[in-house]
């Protein structure tokens, strides 16, 4: 039956989709945003604002 | 540092501490029980009935109880430890301010080991279904799993990378049907709706009833943890969750209860169609159980919804672990535990996004490369070293912080009986490994050893020392 | 104690890190499953020749669920006869106790020096 090898090809072009965006969007982002701006989130934030709030 | 702003409404998420993009509050305890649950629910749908390959129906059904006490006791542990210890990371971040970075460092290993090799297993599920599919449609050739496998990692990878909250939905819807097929089954089968085709007296009788003896009850420990393992993946979305303090207890402890339930209710639709030999053998025999015992159901209608109900399992799963994994693997590389590229967090959809595509081709490498049962043992070994550090870690914290040092948002109950109950399943356990992947667990716990001194002696160079302890704490004992 | 700064770290620095990782990592699990070493294969200890449901020990009952799943006595000989060897030596056991007892008592040891350092920076500057 054909059907199926089209729904093969369909699988290989949407995961190559999928793959794409995911890439292109990584590149984006990488070089808009500086690595300060993207590495500098820290744990604990939201224990850190209570703490300064009540003190 | 001091020029940021907490109220501030352009840069939401901006701390104290100077962070510019943090990941995002959005979920509630709905969406920690869809973690929870859509993780392991995969486990009643795949994966379970090794363990009647193990030692026969009956040990299954003591191997499921006895899993089930073993993680109840891991859900109220850890409930309690994350109740105060609210960040990505879970467990990892738990060990880092209980027991020591080392630890922690392991921790987060096991972490992302048993989610990504659990993912890797899903897509393999994944791809199978969709095979048998084929062949039930009528297609005559060899359908090819390869691009089905990929997609389906790929297409959760998207969904993880484009924000948490569309992805826990998600997770939420897919992980309620697929529970409401298992209850749909067990109602049409057992016979309180219309005819029942249950038969558990004549398939489980004589030499089926225990193949193995009492040795084969031991060696079905090993894959009753399978029937719930990720349920404590709920502690990643810590740093996700609106009201952490609330909502991660609820959703655990809720996530435990729908599994028990589960569990014992897969077990009862199974072994009274299936034969245990085939039942056992999810290689050769039954891959799917619940989806085999459906087909024998002789219902189109059944088919169909367990059919729907494996497929929905196995993405759910695979899309917590994806959500999970990274989280582990995010909150390491922010420590510098690893390289602290990974610890960046995506502007726009607020997600750990380098970490999510890192963990893509290790998942394929997996899912592509290694046979289901080596897959899941795997992901159980890894699974099963994190649980026998639970009650270190508890025992440690309330030695450490006593209750009244701290305030917890949940305490359980008779600390420190649920510790030593732990302890000892786990070890009992361990020993059911090794009874038949021996070589594994050393090689696993050889590759804990070695990857440990590289972290002793290398790695650790790069981690602040005070500044990792971010949890506004007293002093603790002893120190 | 004093406040420690940790040097900063490179692209290859991080790079190479992540190498050795994932090396160790694919080692780890691939290893013992491409030497063989994997285990937990199942034996047919006494195989039958012409087998029927009866002598591989099938009620009928069993004999007809495995009819329904489109088994024949042939194809369902190696799914029914096949059986996981428990057997065990006492050397292989203590060694995986000792193994495992181990690496948990070395992981706590250095853990324990490494926390005492976070705790002194943390809580003694204050």
């Amino acid at each position: 039956m054909q059907t199926w090898n089209y729904i093969e090809y369909g699988a290989w072009a949407l995961s190559a989709l999928f793959g794409l965006y995911i890439v292109v969007d990584w590149i984006r982002t990488d070089t808009t945003y500086s690595e300060d701006v993207l590495t500098s989130s820290r744990e604990g934030e939201l224990e850190a604002m209570t703490e300064e709030k009540r003190g | 540092m001091a020029d940021t702003d907490i109220g501030s409404k352009t840069m939401d998420g901006m701390g104290p501490h100077g962070t510019k993009v943090g990941l995002l509050r959005v979920l509630g305890p709905a969406h920690v029980w869809a973690l929870g649950v859509g993780i392991v629910l995969v486990g009643e749908y795949m994966g379970w009935n090794f363990a009647v390959g193990k030692g026969g129906a009956y040990a299954a059904l003591i191997a499921c109880w006895f899993a089930g006490i073993l993680y109840t006791c891991v859900a109220m542990i850890d409930s309690e430890v994350t109740s105060t210890v609210a960040a990505a990371g879970g467990q990892y971040t738990q060990a880092k301010h209980i027991v020591g970075p080392l630890m922690a460092f392991n921790v987060g290993l096991y972490l992302v080991f048993a989610y990504t090799m659990l993912e890797a297993g899903n897509a393999i599920t994944a791809g199978y279904l969709i095979s048998v599919v084929a062949g039930m449609s009528g297609y005559e050739g060899v359908l090819d799993q390869r691009p089905f496998i990929i997609l389906s990692i790929l297409f959760l990878a998207w969904l993880n990378y484009r924000g948490v909250l569309a992805t826990l939905t998600f997770n939420l819807v897919i992980t309620a049907i697929a529970f409401v097929a298992i209850i749909v089954l067990f109602l049409s089968t057992s016979g309180i709706l219309g005819g029942g085709i249950m038969q558990h007296k004549a398939l489980m009788e004589g030499a089926a009833a225990l193949p193995y003896g009492w040795i084969g009850i031991l060696a079905a420990m090993h894959f009753g943890l399978w029937f719930y393992l990720g349920i404590e993946g709920t502690t990643q979305a810590a740093e996700e969750v609106r009201s952490p303090a609330r909502s991660l207890p609820f959703g655990t402890l809720a996530g435990i209860m729908t599994l028990l339930i589960a569990a014992t209710l897969t077990w009862y639709i199974c072994t009274g169609v299936l034969p245990w030999e085939f039942l056992g053998d999810g290689v050769n025999g039954s891959v799917a159980p619940l989806f085999d015992t459906a087909r024998l159901s002789g219902s189109d209608g059944l088919i169909w919804l367990l059919g729907i109900g494996t497929l929905f399992a196995t993405l759910a799963s695979a899309n917590g672990c994806i959500n999970d994994a990274s989280r582990a693997w995010f909150s390491m590389g922010r420590d510098k535990y690893l390289p602290g590229w990974f610890g960046a967090v995506h502007p726009k959809y607020r997600t750990p996004y380098r970490s999510i595509i890192f963990l893509v081709p290790i998942a394929l490498i997996f899912a592509l490369g290694a046979p289901l049962d080596q897959v899941i043992t795997f992901s159980i070994l890894s699974g099963l070293l994190g649980y026998t550090f639970m009650p270190l870690n508890i025992i440690m914290f309330r030695r450490k912080w006593p209750l009244d040092s701290i305030k917890r948002g949940y305490e359980h109950p008779f600390h420190p009986l649920p510790a030593i109950v732990l302890l000892a399943l786990c070890a009992i356990t361990f020993f059911a490994v090794f009874l038949g992947y021996g070589t594994q667990l050393v090689a696993m716990i050889g590759f804990y050893i070695v990857v440990s001194l590289w972290f002793h002696f290398w790695r650790y160079r790069f981690v602040s020392r005070g500044a990792q302890f971010t949890m506004p704490w007293p002093k603790p004992k002893g120190y | 104690m004093a406040h420690y700064t940790p040097p900063h770290q490179g692209k290859l620095g991080q790079l190479i890190d992540v190498i050795v990782l994932v090396v160790l990592t694919l080692g780890a699990l691939f290893v013992p499953l491409k030497l063989g070493m994997s285990g937990a294969a199942k034996v047919i200890a006494a195989p039958i020749e012409n087998p029927t449901w009866e002598a591989l020990g099938q009620s009928p009952v069993q004999a007809a669920q495995y009819e329904a799943l489109g088994y024949t006595p042939a194809s369902a000989h190696d799914l029914i006869l096949a059986r996981f060897d428990y057997s065990f030596t006492m050397g292989g056991l203590i060694a995986m106790i000792v193994v495992i007892v181990l690496y948990y008592v070395l992981m706590l040891k250095f853990s324990e020096t490494e926390y005492r350092d976070v705790i002194a920076e943390k809580f003694d500057r204050k």
